[in-house]
């Protein structure tokens, strides 16, 4: 709920059911009878925030708890930001429309780099101070979780805690130690202190770094009792642990608006150039009767009409097409389409193909990533050109006339023969389409192939590689485009300069704080979004802040060079990380965990189990 | 199969949902209630629902209705409480029953305007009345000529069937009835958003309180 200065200023905003709360399935509690009141927020829209499973899962499983009411809180866009600061309108929850100011805990999803300014821009509208060292109240306590927590080190110095891996159980125990702290009156010190011997918390108050004359990290030490290296915290029972059985069903209309469900966690195929693939071992799959009893439920709640299977390959799930058949059986008579996103182009079999048939059908996605073998074979991307062509083949024979495929530019060890190999590829798939001898009549092809820039991220094998410059991206993309011979093939391009701000982040340090709180300072926000990012800025606060970006992108790190993140342990042997490294320079590859363990040492995280080699 | 008219009420923060929007909502929540929805034939099967006339985003609702297509003689009782229990917050069933006229027959639409937060509103209510009195009220708004959009002139008070401007303490409260329907249709937001310029800091809720054919008889 919303008061009623809020009200006068809904109809002057673009969609205001971004701002109202009251959806299905939301959570209202009386704020009397709870201990801690918790401010969910993802430092985005409301479409992309409400898009995202972590979210779902996190929200249900803190909602759980009697004691605690946890709210949702987005990143109002620029008008409405516009009139609530014109206004003194302070940033509220959805739910209780109450200012976060007043809540306990205040918990902020870094799902990508580009989204530090907008968490800058939410405390500040919330009317707190940005660094935590001016919050120097015990509450509210400002943690953040996702992906960029494995180095979030130029966001540091404005979070209390961060929350390394898995959330689903580590959110209790902060939430019980907030609750003694409350109770018994503690200084933040004391709770920080405290906080920072809960398995997979990470305080960054407690690290000091130190640095060599040559800018690089000298040593990261911990103090007041903080244990030397913080241990990613995993769920070994992906059947036993909490999923929501309901999901709040959003009135307006959002990016991913249907029924999600993770069916498996961590992936075996362990390409060089994917963070997910590392963060997330070990491989932990659940099981088909799991999956089907609460899609049916969630289906049966929200009134959905499509489920997407979701995970980092799910072609690689075991189980699919038993999942499949249990699925179908109710889904075809209830008119729900299935959604199917991550699938592999070499495992890709004709009886899926049929099932696939079945549902509703919408485009075809694979990912080759790079266009030779020979580099394929450098980032680990075991798939060949035959693999790829053979899917074309089915695709084309089952009806499909659109295929979608999925490139990197700047890739280590690439060349400009790379780079052509991805118009080559695309022009032998609108071949084949060609040679289909069953192509519906009066139907032409269309190939649409998406280039990404590669971005260098932590935790992989190419954590020590430079990043390719803008520079040499743009002639790259303007390389290929010269390849490409038919109308058939469009290609689109990430940006390089969005790409460039996520690789200095991703590597980044805590000398970047005062660099993003400058951007932020001068205007920007909602980086991610090509309207909204301002390259110039950037440049100036990095001059501004005497912090030169190459120094992130652009170097070749040594191996024995001391990480930002070297303190977080996510499972992953760096020795196994540099093995790896050096076979992408052979352009040798790693078979997937299936077929042999290459040793990378997350199962370590989960007691020596690993689903892989069950 | 048959077609029955769904009669709700739309009321509380969902009034800043849009029409689509509240289709896609009710779809859901048809979908929720197991109801035996008629789904049309075809390549893409959905199923039939249409609304009288749509409201607009912001306005609460007395008298919505859609009409949705039934595949079996399930009983408008039942058909009421199952579609009850699995609509949002906000959206209240208020009868089910057989359609008695076609929605193009639909001619005015009578709303109920509340202003609150008026700063002196003794000044107001004068104000508003002398407004409401005069002989024109020219405003412009976005219509259409062929596919383009363009700015047209519209005599608000040319247009105002019937008002009425009541004060109760501090809240003013004005009825009104206006053109609704496919061939004229005029925004009572047009009128209340002059009258909230002689004043500073109000806000005004509308409601649609009725819809009448244009011998005002209501829509049923």
């Amino acid at each position: 709920m919303f008061n009623k200065e809020i009200e006068k200023i809904l109809p002057l905003v673009q969609k205001p059911a971004r701002y109202t709360g009251g959806e299905l399935n939301s959570i209202i509690k009386d704020k009397n009878a709870v201990k801690l009141r918790y401010a969910f927020c993802f430092p985005d829209s409301y479409e992309i925030g409400m898009s995202h499973l972590g979210i779902k899962i996190l929200y249900d499983c803190a909602n759980a708890r009697d004691d605690v009411w946890c709210e949702r809180v987005f990143a109002p866009w620029h008008d409405m930001e516009a009139l609530m600061r014109e206004r003194n309108l302070p940033l509220y929850a959805l739910e209780s429309g109450d200012p976060i100011k007043e809540f306990d805990l205040i918990g902020f999803t870094l799902m990508y780099e580009l989204c530090y300014t907008n968490v800058l821009n939410m405390l500040d509208l919330a009317g707190l101070p940005i660094r935590a060292a001016d919050r120097t109240d015990l509450t509210p306590i400002v943690i953040g979780g996702g992906a960029c927590v494995c180095n979030a080190e130029p966001m540091a110095e404005f979070f209390d805690l961060l929350c390394l891996g898995e959330g689903e159980e580590v959110f209790d125990e902060v939430f019980d130690l907030l609750e003694t702290a409350k109770a018994e009156g503690w200084s933040k010190k004391k709770f920080l202190q405290a906080a920072a011997q809960i398995e997979g918390i990470y305080v960054p108050a407690l690290y000091d770094v130190t640095y060599h004359n040559d800018g690089t990290v000298a040593a990261v030490t911990p103090h007041d009792g903080a244990p030397e290296k913080v241990k990613k915290l995993v769920i070994s029972d992906l059947d036993r642990v909490r999923y929501p059985e309901k999901f709040i069903v959003p009135f307006i209309e959002v990016v991913h608006d249907r029924v999600t469900h993770e069916i498996m966690r961590g992936c075996i195929r362990g390409c060089r150039f994917c963070q997910a693939g590392f963060l997330y071992r070990p491989i932990r799959e659940k099981s088909p009767d799991t999956i089907n009893d609460q899609c049916k439920r969630l289906c049966d709640v929200t009134g959905y009409d499509e489920i997407s299977l979701s995970s980092l390959s799910t072609s690689d799930y075991t189980q699919l097409e038993t999942l499949l058949d249990k699925l179908l059986e109710w889904t075809i008579p209830e008119k729900i389409n299935i959604a199917l996103p991550s699938l592999r182009v070499d495992n890709f079999s004709d009886s899926l193909m049929e099932k696939l048939n079945k549902v509703r059908r919408s485009g075809l996605t694979f990912a080759p990533e790079a266009g030779t073998q020979r580099l394929r074979d450098a980032i680990n991307k075991n798939v060949t050109e035959e693999e790829v062509l053979r899917t074309s083949r089915k695709a084309f024979a089952g009806g499909w006339t659109a295929v979608k495929l999925y490139f990197m530019l700047g890739l280590p060890t690439e060349t400009l023969d790379d780079v052509a190999g991805i118009a080559d590829l695309g022009q032998l798939v609108v071949n084949e389409f060609y040679r289909n001898p069953d192509k519906p009549k009066g139907k032409g092809v269309t190939v649409s192939i998406s280039v990404a820039s590669f971005v260098p991220k932590p935790f992989t094998p190419f954590q020590w590689e430079p990043q390719d410059t803008r520079e040499m991206l743009l002639e790259k993309q303007a390389h290929l485009l010269s390849n490409i011979h038919t109308k058939k093939i469009n290609a689109s391009f990430h940006k390089v300069d969005i790409s460039f701000l996520e690789g200095v982040f991703a590597r980044g340090d805590r000398r970047l704080s005062k660099v993003i709180e400058y951007a932020w300072a001068h205007g920007c926000k909602f980086d991610g979004w090509d309207d909204s990012f301002h390259f110039d800025t950037w440049m100036e606060s990095f001059s501004a802040c005497g912090v030169d970006p190459l120094f992130y992108t652009s170097r070749r790190r040594s191996f024995d060079e001391v990480l930002p993140w070297d303190h977080l342990d996510y499972g992953i042997r760096k020795e196994f990380l540099i093995r790896e490294a050096k076979k992408a320079y052979e352009s040798k590859t790693t078979p997937h965990c299936r077929i042999h363990c290459a040793g990378c040492g997350a199962d370590r995280l989960n007691g020596g189990k690993c689903d892989a080699h069950a | 199969m048959r077609t029955l008219r769904v009669w709700f009420q739309k009321r509380g923060p969902i009034r800043y949902i849009s029409h689509l929007d509240l289709m896609r909502t009710m779809t859901r929540a048809i979908r929720r209630s197991g109801i035996p929805l008629w789904y049309t034939e075809g390549f893409n099967p959905h199923p039939y629902m249409t609304f009288a006339l749509p409201l607009s985003l912001g306005m609460e609702s007395l008298c919505e209705s859609m009409d949705i297509r039934i595949e079996d003689d399930t009983g408008e009782a039942q058909i009421l409480s199952a579609l009850q229990s699995a609509m949002p917050a906000g959206i209240e069933i208020t009868a089910v029953k057989v359609p008695v006229l076609d929605p193009k027959f639909i001619a005015f639409a009578a709303f109920d305007v509340v202003f609150e937060d008026v700063r002196d509103s003794d000044d107001f209510y004068d104000k508003a009345n002398a407004l409401l009195h005069r002989d024109s009220l020219v405003v412009q708004k976005l219509g259409k000529k062929g596919h383009k959009k363009v700015m047209k002139d519209v005599d608000l008070l040319e247009h105002l069937q019937s008002f009425s401007l009541t004060k109760d303490g501090e809240l003013l409260r004005l009825q009104l009835v206006l053109p609704a329907g496919s061939t004229t249709n005029v925004n009572p937001a047009l009128l209340c958003d002059e009258l909230l310029k002689l004043t500073d800091g109000a806000l005004y809720r509308i409601t649609r309180t009725a819809l009448y054919t244009k011998d005002m008889e209501l829509f049923a």
